[in-house]
Protein backbone atom coordinates (compact mmCIF):
# COMPACT_ATOMS: atom_id res chain seq x y z
CA UNK A 1 0.00 0.00 0.00
CA UNK A 2 2.74 1.94 1.21
CA UNK A 3 4.65 1.46 -2.36
CA UNK A 4 1.46 2.42 -4.75
CA UNK A 5 1.08 5.69 -2.49
CA UNK A 6 5.26 6.98 -2.92
CA UNK A 7 5.15 5.97 -6.77
CA UNK A 8 2.14 7.80 -7.05
CA UNK A 9 3.73 10.93 -5.34
CA UNK A 10 6.91 10.95 -7.45
CA UNK A 11 4.68 10.67 -10.45
CA UNK A 12 2.57 13.67 -9.38
CA UNK A 13 5.66 15.71 -8.89
CA UNK A 14 7.03 14.89 -12.07
CA UNK A 15 4.68 15.22 -13.97
CA UNK A 16 3.53 18.46 -12.46
CA UNK A 17 7.32 20.04 -13.41
CA UNK A 18 6.69 18.29 -17.09
CA UNK A 19 3.33 20.28 -16.90
CA UNK A 20 4.92 23.29 -16.54
CA UNK A 21 7.36 23.37 -18.83
CA UNK A 22 5.48 22.08 -22.16
CA UNK A 23 2.41 24.16 -21.37
CA UNK A 24 -0.19 22.00 -22.88
CA UNK A 25 -1.85 19.23 -20.59
CA UNK A 26 0.37 16.73 -19.75
CA UNK A 27 -1.39 15.36 -16.70
CA UNK A 28 -4.56 13.21 -17.49
CA UNK A 29 -6.70 11.86 -15.22
CA UNK A 30 -6.30 7.91 -14.65
CA UNK A 31 -9.39 6.13 -14.24
CA UNK A 32 -8.81 3.91 -10.80
CA UNK A 33 -11.43 2.62 -9.04
CA UNK A 34 -11.47 4.86 -5.36
CA UNK A 35 -11.85 1.61 -3.61
CA UNK A 36 -8.08 0.92 -5.11
CA UNK A 37 -5.96 2.42 -2.01
CA UNK A 38 -8.04 -0.05 0.13
CA UNK A 39 -7.22 -2.99 -1.67
CA UNK A 40 -4.06 -4.16 0.17
CA UNK A 41 -5.94 -3.34 3.49
CA UNK A 42 -8.48 -5.67 2.45
CA UNK A 43 -6.21 -8.41 1.51
CA UNK A 44 -4.50 -8.34 4.54
CA UNK A 45 -7.91 -9.01 6.43
CA UNK A 46 -8.84 -11.47 4.35
CA UNK A 47 -4.92 -13.26 4.60
CA UNK A 48 -5.56 -13.01 8.22
CA UNK A 49 -9.03 -14.30 8.81
CA UNK A 50 -8.25 -17.22 6.65
CA UNK A 51 -5.00 -17.92 8.65
CA UNK A 52 -7.40 -18.02 12.17
CA UNK A 53 -10.04 -19.87 10.59
CA UNK A 54 -7.45 -22.62 9.56
CA UNK A 55 -6.45 -22.08 13.13
CA UNK A 56 -9.55 -22.53 14.28
CA UNK A 57 -10.07 -25.88 12.38
CA UNK A 58 -6.82 -27.10 13.49
CA UNK A 59 -7.73 -26.84 17.15
CA UNK A 60 -10.86 -28.00 17.09
CA UNK A 61 -9.55 -30.72 15.21
CA UNK A 62 -6.78 -31.25 18.04
CA UNK A 63 -4.69 -32.36 15.74
CA UNK A 64 -2.45 -31.09 18.13
CA UNK A 65 -2.31 -31.68 21.57
CA UNK A 66 -4.48 -28.72 22.68
CA UNK A 67 -2.05 -28.03 25.63
CA UNK A 68 -0.09 -26.92 23.39
CA UNK A 69 -2.06 -25.51 21.00
CA UNK A 70 -5.65 -23.61 21.93
CA UNK A 71 -8.06 -22.61 19.68
CA UNK A 72 -7.81 -18.99 18.52
CA UNK A 73 -11.34 -18.24 19.80
CA UNK A 74 -10.00 -19.08 23.61
CA UNK A 75 -6.65 -17.26 23.27
CA UNK A 76 -8.56 -14.15 22.03
CA UNK A 77 -11.55 -14.78 25.03
CA UNK A 78 -7.53 -14.85 27.33
CA UNK A 79 -7.38 -11.59 26.00
CA UNK A 80 -10.18 -10.12 26.65
CA UNK A 81 -10.95 -11.21 29.66
CA UNK A 82 -7.34 -10.99 30.79
CA UNK A 83 -8.39 -6.93 30.11
CA UNK A 84 -11.54 -7.05 32.02
CA UNK A 85 -9.92 -8.45 34.88
CA UNK A 86 -7.50 -6.36 35.09
CA UNK A 87 -4.36 -8.92 34.74
CA UNK A 88 -2.92 -7.92 31.09
CA UNK A 89 -3.57 -4.51 31.48
CA UNK A 90 -0.69 -3.60 34.59
CA UNK A 91 1.95 -5.53 32.98
CA UNK A 92 1.45 -4.63 29.47
CA UNK A 93 1.62 -0.79 30.52
CA UNK A 94 4.44 -1.73 32.96
CA UNK A 95 6.51 -3.31 29.61
CA UNK A 96 5.49 -0.54 27.81
CA UNK A 97 6.34 2.20 29.60
CA UNK A 98 9.79 -0.06 30.64
CA UNK A 99 10.56 -0.32 27.10
CA UNK A 100 9.80 3.51 25.88
CA UNK A 101 11.54 5.01 29.09
CA UNK A 102 14.70 2.56 27.75
CA UNK A 103 14.24 3.81 24.39
CA UNK A 104 14.73 7.51 25.05
CA UNK A 105 17.63 7.28 27.54
CA UNK A 106 19.41 4.99 24.91
CA UNK A 107 18.39 7.56 22.37
CA UNK A 108 19.73 10.38 24.52
CA UNK A 109 23.17 8.50 25.28
CA UNK A 110 23.40 6.54 21.61
CA UNK A 111 23.01 9.68 19.26
CA UNK A 112 25.56 11.91 20.37
CA UNK A 113 28.15 9.28 21.37
CA UNK A 114 27.94 7.78 17.38
CA UNK A 115 27.90 11.09 16.04
CA UNK A 116 30.52 12.20 18.07
CA UNK A 117 32.38 8.71 16.84
CA UNK A 118 31.24 9.37 13.35
CA UNK A 119 32.98 12.88 13.70
CA UNK A 120 36.08 12.00 15.57
CA UNK A 121 38.73 9.58 14.51
CA UNK A 122 40.32 9.69 18.16
CA UNK A 123 37.25 8.86 20.00
CA UNK A 124 36.08 6.31 17.32
CA UNK A 125 39.45 4.74 17.55
CA UNK A 126 39.16 4.66 21.90
CA UNK A 127 35.66 4.24 22.31
CA UNK A 128 35.11 1.71 19.16
CA UNK A 129 36.61 -1.81 21.07
CA UNK A 130 33.89 -1.30 23.37
CA UNK A 131 31.09 -0.33 21.59
CA UNK A 132 31.99 -3.45 19.24
CA UNK A 133 32.29 -5.63 22.49
CA UNK A 134 29.32 -4.68 23.51
CA UNK A 135 27.37 -4.53 20.43
CA UNK A 136 28.10 -8.40 19.55
CA UNK A 137 27.87 -9.35 23.04
CA UNK A 138 24.79 -11.66 23.72
CA UNK A 139 22.38 -9.74 26.42
CA UNK A 140 21.34 -12.76 28.52
CA UNK A 141 25.00 -13.23 28.95
CA UNK A 142 24.67 -9.58 31.44
CA UNK A 143 21.61 -11.00 33.21
CA UNK A 144 23.33 -12.63 36.12
CA UNK A 145 25.91 -9.94 36.88
CA UNK A 146 23.10 -7.24 36.48
CA UNK A 147 21.24 -9.13 39.07
CA UNK A 148 24.13 -9.70 41.39
CA UNK A 149 24.70 -5.75 41.06
CA UNK A 150 21.14 -4.47 41.06
CA UNK A 151 19.15 -7.15 42.68
CA UNK A 152 15.95 -8.21 40.80
CA UNK A 153 13.97 -4.61 40.57
CA UNK A 154 12.32 -3.20 38.16
CA UNK A 155 15.85 -1.03 37.94
CA UNK A 156 17.44 -4.12 36.31
CA UNK A 157 14.84 -4.65 33.58
CA UNK A 158 15.39 -0.91 32.91
CA UNK A 159 18.91 -1.57 32.36
CA UNK A 160 18.92 -4.46 30.56
CA UNK A 161 17.13 -2.77 27.98
CA UNK A 162 19.34 0.33 28.16
CA UNK A 163 22.32 -2.05 27.62
CA UNK A 164 20.56 -3.51 24.64
CA UNK A 165 19.16 -0.55 22.78
CA UNK A 166 21.93 1.69 23.16
CA UNK A 167 24.60 0.15 20.61
CA UNK A 168 22.98 -0.43 17.62
CA UNK A 169 21.42 3.39 17.74
CA UNK A 170 25.46 4.36 18.57
CA UNK A 171 26.71 2.29 15.85
CA UNK A 172 24.14 3.27 13.14
CA UNK A 173 25.06 7.54 13.95
CA UNK A 174 28.74 6.85 13.38
CA UNK A 175 27.82 4.51 10.36
CA UNK A 176 25.81 7.70 9.48
CA UNK A 177 28.12 10.44 9.94
CA UNK A 178 31.10 8.45 8.25
CA UNK A 179 29.10 8.06 5.08
CA UNK A 180 28.10 11.62 4.65
CA UNK A 181 28.35 12.38 0.65
CA UNK A 182 31.97 14.06 0.65
CA UNK A 183 30.60 16.39 -2.24
CA UNK A 184 28.00 17.47 0.18
CA UNK A 185 30.82 18.56 2.26
CA UNK A 186 33.21 19.89 -0.85
CA UNK A 187 29.88 22.40 -1.41
CA UNK A 188 29.89 23.40 2.19
CA UNK A 189 33.01 24.23 2.35
CA UNK A 190 32.92 26.18 -0.97
CA UNK A 191 29.76 27.85 0.46
CA UNK A 192 31.66 28.79 3.63
CA UNK A 193 30.40 26.88 6.24
CA UNK A 194 31.97 26.63 9.79
CA UNK A 195 32.31 23.66 11.40
CA UNK A 196 29.03 23.90 13.22
CA UNK A 197 27.05 25.33 10.53
CA UNK A 198 28.61 21.91 8.72
CA UNK A 199 27.24 19.77 11.31
CA UNK A 200 24.06 21.26 11.76
CA UNK A 201 23.09 22.38 8.25
CA UNK A 202 24.85 18.77 6.11
CA UNK A 203 26.17 16.34 8.67
CA UNK A 204 22.77 15.99 10.67
CA UNK A 205 20.04 16.42 8.11
CA UNK A 206 22.37 13.42 6.19
CA UNK A 207 22.21 11.43 9.24
CA UNK A 208 19.31 11.30 10.71
CA UNK A 209 17.72 8.92 8.37
CA UNK A 210 20.66 6.49 10.00
CA UNK A 211 19.68 7.73 13.49
CA UNK A 212 15.91 6.79 12.84
CA UNK A 213 17.07 3.19 11.35
CA UNK A 214 19.28 2.69 14.37
CA UNK A 215 16.07 3.72 16.70
CA UNK A 216 14.17 1.05 14.67
CA UNK A 217 17.21 -1.60 15.24
CA UNK A 218 16.91 -0.45 19.08
CA UNK A 219 13.56 -1.45 19.42
CA UNK A 220 13.99 -5.09 18.30
CA UNK A 221 17.01 -5.42 20.79
CA UNK A 222 15.30 -3.05 23.52
CA UNK A 223 11.87 -5.58 23.29
CA UNK A 224 14.61 -8.55 23.40
CA UNK A 225 16.09 -7.03 26.38
CA UNK A 226 12.84 -6.50 28.26
CA UNK A 227 11.88 -9.86 27.64
CA UNK A 228 14.85 -11.22 29.22
CA UNK A 229 14.84 -9.39 31.60
CA UNK A 230 11.29 -9.89 32.73
CA UNK A 231 11.87 -14.08 31.82
CA UNK A 232 14.67 -14.39 33.46
CA UNK A 233 14.84 -11.32 36.31
CA UNK A 234 11.95 -12.45 38.02
CA UNK A 235 10.60 -9.11 38.85
CA UNK A 236 7.56 -10.23 39.34
CA UNK A 237 5.79 -7.52 36.67
CA UNK A 238 5.50 -7.19 32.43
CA UNK A 239 4.61 -8.95 29.90
CA UNK A 240 7.75 -11.65 30.11
CA UNK A 241 6.21 -12.24 33.88
CA UNK A 242 3.16 -13.37 32.40
CA UNK A 243 4.40 -15.39 29.79
CA UNK A 244 6.47 -17.02 32.54
CA UNK A 245 3.44 -17.70 34.57
CA UNK A 246 1.10 -19.05 32.15
CA UNK A 247 3.53 -21.29 31.17
CA UNK A 248 4.07 -22.80 34.89
CA UNK A 249 0.51 -22.94 35.12
CA UNK A 250 -0.12 -24.80 31.36
CA UNK A 251 -2.49 -21.70 30.41
CA UNK A 252 -2.06 -21.90 26.83
CA UNK A 253 -4.24 -19.51 25.83
CA UNK A 254 -3.05 -16.85 27.89
CA UNK A 255 0.32 -17.61 26.77
CA UNK A 256 -0.78 -17.21 23.36
CA UNK A 257 -2.56 -14.37 24.39
CA UNK A 258 0.48 -12.91 25.39
CA UNK A 259 2.42 -13.83 22.61
CA UNK A 260 -0.20 -12.20 20.27
CA UNK A 261 0.07 -8.78 22.39
CA UNK A 262 3.44 -8.89 22.22
CA UNK A 263 3.42 -9.57 18.22
CA UNK A 264 1.23 -6.64 17.60
CA UNK A 265 3.11 -4.31 19.88
CA UNK A 266 6.48 -4.78 17.89
CA UNK A 267 5.04 -4.51 14.68
CA UNK A 268 3.24 -1.48 15.79
CA UNK A 269 6.36 0.07 16.70
CA UNK A 270 8.45 -0.98 13.80
CA UNK A 271 5.49 0.40 11.54
CA UNK A 272 5.73 3.86 13.20
CA UNK A 273 9.48 4.42 12.67
CA UNK A 274 9.45 2.99 9.32
CA UNK A 275 6.52 5.91 8.72
CA UNK A 276 9.10 8.37 10.62
CA UNK A 277 12.00 7.07 8.69
CA UNK A 278 9.91 8.12 5.32
CA UNK A 279 8.97 11.12 6.60
CA UNK A 280 12.15 12.69 7.76
CA UNK A 281 13.99 11.74 4.25
CA UNK A 282 11.54 10.97 1.52
CA UNK A 283 14.39 11.34 -1.12
CA UNK A 284 15.91 7.79 -0.15
CA UNK A 285 14.17 4.78 -1.99
CA UNK A 286 13.41 2.96 0.65
CA UNK A 287 12.06 -0.51 0.21
CA UNK A 288 8.85 -0.52 1.55
CA UNK B 1 63.12 24.28 -5.00
CA UNK B 2 64.25 28.43 -5.28
CA UNK B 3 61.89 30.74 -5.32
CA UNK B 4 62.69 33.41 -8.34
CA UNK B 5 60.44 36.60 -9.32
CA UNK B 6 57.79 35.84 -11.13
CA UNK B 7 58.41 37.89 -14.32
CA UNK B 8 61.74 36.01 -15.26
CA UNK B 9 60.49 32.59 -14.74
CA UNK B 10 60.57 30.13 -17.50
CA UNK B 11 56.90 30.45 -19.72
CA UNK B 12 57.65 27.11 -21.22
CA UNK B 13 53.57 25.75 -20.82
CA UNK B 14 52.38 28.99 -22.00
CA UNK B 15 54.72 29.97 -24.61
CA UNK B 16 52.71 28.02 -27.72
CA UNK B 17 52.25 30.52 -30.34
CA UNK B 18 48.66 30.59 -29.69
CA UNK B 19 49.02 31.46 -26.46
CA UNK B 20 51.24 34.54 -27.03
CA UNK B 21 48.99 35.59 -29.93
CA UNK B 22 46.70 36.48 -27.74
CA UNK B 23 46.64 40.37 -26.93
CA UNK B 24 44.56 41.03 -24.07
CA UNK B 25 44.86 43.74 -21.51
CA UNK B 26 42.80 42.28 -18.96
CA UNK B 27 44.17 41.80 -15.56
CA UNK B 28 45.23 38.15 -14.80
CA UNK B 29 43.30 36.85 -11.82
CA UNK B 30 44.89 33.42 -11.12
CA UNK B 31 47.99 32.65 -11.12
CA UNK B 32 49.06 28.98 -11.04
CA UNK B 33 53.23 29.06 -10.33
CA UNK B 34 54.66 26.16 -11.57
CA UNK B 35 52.35 23.66 -9.29
CA UNK B 36 52.95 20.25 -8.30
CA UNK B 37 50.32 18.51 -6.91
CA UNK B 38 48.94 15.10 -5.75
CA UNK B 39 47.86 13.40 -2.68
CA UNK B 40 49.45 10.83 -0.19
CA UNK B 41 49.18 7.96 0.10
CA UNK B 42 49.79 7.00 4.20
CA UNK B 43 49.04 3.31 4.14
CA UNK B 44 51.76 3.13 1.00
CA UNK B 45 53.91 5.70 2.09
CA UNK B 46 53.44 7.08 -1.52
CA UNK B 47 52.53 10.34 -2.92
CA UNK B 48 50.74 9.99 -5.78
CA UNK B 49 51.62 13.27 -8.27
CA UNK B 50 48.58 14.51 -10.35
CA UNK B 51 49.84 17.88 -11.93
CA UNK B 52 53.82 18.67 -12.12
CA UNK B 53 55.05 22.02 -13.13
CA UNK B 54 52.16 23.44 -14.04
CA UNK B 55 51.90 27.30 -14.92
CA UNK B 56 48.73 29.11 -16.35
CA UNK B 57 47.67 32.42 -15.80
CA UNK B 58 43.47 33.18 -16.09
CA UNK B 59 42.49 36.26 -17.38
CA UNK B 60 39.53 38.01 -15.81
CA UNK B 61 35.82 37.53 -17.26
CA UNK B 62 38.07 34.72 -19.65
CA UNK B 63 36.51 31.29 -20.25
CA UNK B 64 38.82 28.68 -19.22
CA UNK B 65 38.27 25.38 -20.46
CA UNK B 66 40.36 22.51 -19.11
CA UNK B 67 40.19 19.31 -21.33
CA UNK B 68 41.97 15.93 -20.93
CA UNK B 69 41.79 12.34 -20.57
CA UNK B 70 40.49 11.31 -17.53
CA UNK B 71 42.70 11.17 -14.40
CA UNK B 72 45.03 13.61 -15.66
CA UNK B 73 44.77 15.58 -12.66
CA UNK B 74 42.66 18.06 -13.94
CA UNK B 75 39.79 18.20 -11.17
CA UNK B 76 43.30 18.73 -9.17
CA UNK B 77 43.70 21.64 -10.80
CA UNK B 78 40.39 23.44 -10.15
CA UNK B 79 40.79 21.63 -6.55
CA UNK B 80 43.50 23.84 -5.62
CA UNK B 81 42.09 27.53 -7.00
CA UNK B 82 38.94 26.35 -4.90
CA UNK B 83 40.87 25.87 -1.88
CA UNK B 84 40.29 22.45 -1.09
CA UNK B 85 43.95 21.00 -1.91
CA UNK B 86 47.25 23.14 -1.36
CA UNK B 87 50.15 22.73 -3.77
CA UNK B 88 53.20 20.57 -2.89
CA UNK B 89 55.21 22.67 -5.32
CA UNK B 90 54.83 25.95 -6.51
CA UNK B 91 52.34 28.35 -5.73
CA UNK B 92 48.28 29.47 -6.74
CA UNK B 93 47.27 32.43 -6.44
CA UNK B 94 44.11 34.14 -6.69
CA UNK B 95 43.96 37.91 -6.99
CA UNK B 96 47.34 38.37 -6.01
CA UNK B 97 46.96 36.05 -2.74
CA UNK B 98 47.59 32.38 -2.47
CA UNK B 99 44.96 30.45 -2.44
CA UNK B 100 43.91 29.95 1.49
CA UNK B 101 40.80 27.60 1.92
CA UNK B 102 38.06 28.63 0.40
CA UNK B 103 36.55 32.07 -0.33
CA UNK B 104 33.50 34.18 -1.21
CA UNK B 105 35.09 35.05 -4.75
CA UNK B 106 34.83 31.28 -5.87
CA UNK B 107 31.86 29.30 -6.37
CA UNK B 108 31.54 26.02 -7.56
CA UNK B 109 29.74 23.39 -9.92
CA UNK B 110 29.87 19.97 -9.42
CA UNK B 111 29.39 17.15 -11.39
CA UNK B 112 27.07 14.89 -9.31
CA UNK B 113 25.60 18.64 -8.52
CA UNK B 114 26.21 18.63 -4.41
CA UNK B 115 22.70 19.48 -3.85
CA UNK B 116 21.11 19.13 -0.43
CA UNK B 117 18.39 16.82 -0.84
CA UNK B 118 16.46 18.28 2.46
CA UNK B 119 16.31 21.33 1.04
CA UNK B 120 13.70 22.88 -1.72
CA UNK B 121 15.49 24.32 -4.75
CA UNK B 122 14.94 27.91 -3.43
CA UNK B 123 16.72 27.01 -0.05
CA UNK B 124 19.24 24.69 -1.54
CA UNK B 125 19.82 28.36 -3.60
CA UNK B 126 20.01 30.27 -0.64
CA UNK B 127 22.33 27.91 1.07
CA UNK B 128 25.29 29.72 -0.85
CA UNK B 129 24.39 33.07 0.96
CA UNK B 130 23.42 31.88 4.64
CA UNK B 131 26.89 30.82 5.91
CA UNK B 132 29.68 33.35 5.47
CA UNK B 133 29.50 36.79 7.27
CA UNK B 134 27.64 40.01 6.12
CA UNK B 135 24.60 37.56 4.80
CA UNK B 136 22.31 39.95 2.94
CA UNK B 137 18.91 40.25 4.50
CA UNK B 138 15.76 37.90 4.30
CA UNK B 139 14.28 40.22 1.48
CA UNK B 140 17.49 40.46 -0.22
CA UNK B 141 18.75 36.73 0.10
CA UNK B 142 14.95 35.98 -1.60
CA UNK B 143 15.37 38.52 -4.37
CA UNK B 144 18.55 37.18 -5.24
CA UNK B 145 17.55 33.47 -5.15
CA UNK B 146 13.91 34.56 -7.68
CA UNK B 147 16.92 36.24 -9.98
CA UNK B 148 19.05 33.75 -10.17
CA UNK B 149 16.28 31.05 -10.72
CA UNK B 150 15.64 32.90 -13.16
CA UNK B 151 18.25 33.34 -14.71
CA UNK B 152 19.00 29.71 -15.50
CA UNK B 153 15.43 29.24 -16.35
CA UNK B 154 13.85 27.23 -13.03
CA UNK B 155 11.37 30.06 -12.08
CA UNK B 156 8.08 27.60 -10.62
CA UNK B 157 10.27 25.21 -9.44
CA UNK B 158 10.92 27.09 -6.19
CA UNK B 159 9.29 24.80 -3.77
CA UNK B 160 10.43 21.20 -5.59
CA UNK B 161 13.03 18.94 -3.57
CA UNK B 162 15.86 17.54 -6.01
CA UNK B 163 15.01 14.15 -5.55
CA UNK B 164 11.55 15.64 -7.72
CA UNK B 165 13.77 17.00 -10.86
CA UNK B 166 15.24 15.75 -13.88
CA UNK B 167 19.70 15.68 -14.04
CA UNK B 168 19.82 18.72 -15.74
CA UNK B 169 17.30 20.56 -13.84
CA UNK B 170 19.22 19.46 -10.84
CA UNK B 171 22.59 21.28 -11.90
CA UNK B 172 20.57 23.98 -13.15
CA UNK B 173 20.09 24.70 -9.53
CA UNK B 174 23.32 23.75 -8.94
CA UNK B 175 24.58 26.09 -11.15
CA UNK B 176 21.71 29.42 -9.85
CA UNK B 177 23.49 28.20 -6.38
CA UNK B 178 27.02 29.25 -7.48
CA UNK B 179 25.65 32.36 -9.03
CA UNK B 180 24.21 33.70 -6.36
CA UNK B 181 26.25 35.40 -4.54
CA UNK B 182 28.13 36.63 -8.10
CA UNK B 183 31.45 34.98 -7.30
CA UNK B 184 34.48 36.72 -9.47
CA UNK B 185 35.45 33.21 -10.18
CA UNK B 186 33.07 30.24 -11.02
CA UNK B 187 34.65 26.49 -11.00
CA UNK B 188 32.97 23.77 -13.03
CA UNK B 189 33.93 20.11 -12.85
CA UNK B 190 32.40 18.77 -15.58
CA UNK B 191 28.99 20.22 -15.00
CA UNK B 192 27.82 18.41 -17.54
CA UNK B 193 28.96 15.05 -17.65
CA UNK B 194 26.31 13.23 -15.73
CA UNK B 195 23.23 14.91 -18.32
CA UNK B 196 22.41 13.40 -21.08
CA UNK B 197 23.48 14.27 -25.16
CA UNK B 198 20.35 16.19 -25.70
CA UNK B 199 19.91 18.16 -22.22
CA UNK B 200 23.98 18.54 -22.19
CA UNK B 201 23.95 20.51 -25.76
CA UNK B 202 21.17 22.65 -24.09
CA UNK B 203 22.51 23.90 -21.04
CA UNK B 204 25.97 24.48 -22.67
CA UNK B 205 23.89 26.97 -25.05
CA UNK B 206 22.41 28.63 -22.02
CA UNK B 207 25.32 28.65 -20.17
CA UNK B 208 27.19 30.22 -23.00
CA UNK B 209 24.18 32.76 -22.80
CA UNK B 210 24.47 33.36 -18.82
CA UNK B 211 28.16 33.82 -18.53
CA UNK B 212 27.73 36.41 -21.69
CA UNK B 213 25.29 37.98 -18.51
CA UNK B 214 27.29 37.42 -15.73
CA UNK B 215 30.84 38.08 -17.13
CA UNK B 216 32.11 35.95 -14.48
CA UNK B 217 35.96 34.44 -15.19
CA UNK B 218 34.68 30.45 -15.52
CA UNK B 219 37.39 27.98 -14.97
CA UNK B 220 35.33 24.72 -17.11
CA UNK B 221 36.54 21.22 -16.42
CA UNK B 222 35.42 18.74 -19.14
CA UNK B 223 36.58 15.77 -21.10
CA UNK B 224 34.89 16.45 -24.35
CA UNK B 225 36.88 18.02 -27.02
CA UNK B 226 33.60 19.63 -28.65
CA UNK B 227 32.28 21.00 -25.19
CA UNK B 228 35.68 22.82 -24.30
CA UNK B 229 35.88 24.22 -28.30
CA UNK B 230 32.16 25.36 -28.04
CA UNK B 231 32.58 27.28 -24.44
CA UNK B 232 36.02 28.03 -23.79
CA UNK B 233 37.88 31.21 -24.81
CA UNK B 234 41.04 29.31 -24.84
CA UNK B 235 41.21 25.57 -24.16
CA UNK B 236 44.09 24.27 -22.01
CA UNK B 237 45.00 20.69 -22.88
CA UNK B 238 46.54 18.82 -19.94
CA UNK B 239 48.50 15.26 -20.93
CA UNK B 240 48.57 12.35 -18.69
CA UNK B 241 49.57 11.83 -15.66
CA UNK B 242 51.38 13.45 -14.08
CA UNK B 243 49.41 15.99 -15.64
CA UNK B 244 51.46 19.31 -17.42
CA UNK B 245 49.96 21.52 -19.96
CA UNK B 246 50.29 20.41 -23.53
CA UNK B 247 49.18 23.57 -25.00
CA UNK B 248 46.67 26.11 -24.45
CA UNK B 249 44.90 26.82 -27.71
CA UNK B 250 43.28 29.92 -28.75
CA UNK B 251 39.61 29.46 -29.48
CA UNK B 252 39.10 32.29 -32.09
CA UNK B 253 34.94 31.46 -33.18
CA UNK B 254 32.50 34.11 -32.93
CA UNK B 255 29.63 34.33 -30.05
CA UNK B 256 27.17 33.43 -29.17
CA UNK B 257 28.60 29.93 -30.55
CA UNK B 258 25.67 27.69 -29.50
CA UNK B 259 22.97 29.87 -30.78
CA UNK B 260 24.76 30.40 -34.13
CA UNK B 261 26.40 27.84 -35.82
CA UNK B 262 30.24 27.59 -34.80
CA UNK B 263 29.92 23.72 -34.76
CA UNK B 264 29.58 23.91 -38.70
CA UNK B 265 32.27 26.40 -39.57
CA UNK B 266 35.40 24.78 -40.49
CA UNK B 267 37.27 26.47 -37.96
CA UNK B 268 35.57 24.28 -35.69
CA UNK B 269 36.30 21.05 -37.14
CA UNK B 270 40.66 22.68 -37.80
CA UNK B 271 39.99 23.12 -33.69
CA UNK B 272 38.74 20.39 -32.63
CA UNK B 273 41.18 18.30 -35.02
CA UNK B 274 44.20 19.95 -33.61
CA UNK B 275 43.00 19.28 -29.79
CA UNK B 276 42.35 15.79 -31.06
CA UNK B 277 45.79 15.17 -32.63
CA UNK B 278 47.27 16.43 -29.23
CA UNK B 279 44.97 13.93 -26.96
CA UNK B 280 45.61 11.31 -29.38
CA UNK B 281 49.29 11.31 -28.81
CA UNK B 282 48.31 11.53 -24.89
CA UNK B 283 46.31 8.11 -25.26
CA UNK B 284 48.87 6.33 -27.51
CA UNK B 285 51.36 7.52 -25.21
CA UNK B 286 50.21 6.06 -22.22
CA UNK B 287 49.70 2.63 -24.17
CA UNK B 288 53.06 2.38 -24.99
CA UNK B 289 54.22 3.67 -21.83
CA UNK B 290 52.32 0.30 -20.57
Amino acid sequence: MTSTRTTAATAAADEAGANQIGGSKVVEDLKISRFAPFRNTVITIVNLTLFFTAWEIVARAELVNPLFFPRITDTFEAIYTGFRDGVIGPELQHSVSNLLIGLVISAAIGIPVGLFMGASKTADLLLSPYVWAMTSLPRVALIPLLILIMGFGNQMQLTIIVLSAVFPIMVNCMAGVKTVDPSLLRAGRVFGTNSFQMYVKIIFPFTLPFVISGINQGIARGLVGMLIGELLGGGGAGLGFLLDRAGDRFDAPMLYATLLLLAVMSVALVQLMRWLERRVAPWRDLPS
Amino acid sequence: MARTAANDRPQAALASPEASRIEDDRETVIVADRVTAGYENRRAKTRLIALRDVSLEIRRGEFLAIVGPSGCGKSTFINMIAGFLKPLEGTMTVDGKPVRGTGADRAMVFQDYALLPWRTVERNVQFAMENRGNRPSKAEQAERVAEALGLVGLTGFEKAYPHELSGGMRQRVGIARALVTKPAILLMDEPFGAVDAMTREAMQAEFERIISQTRQTVIFITHSIDEAVMLGDRVAVISNRPGTIKEVVDVDLPRPRLEGDAKSSPRFAELREHIWSLLQDEALGAKEAK
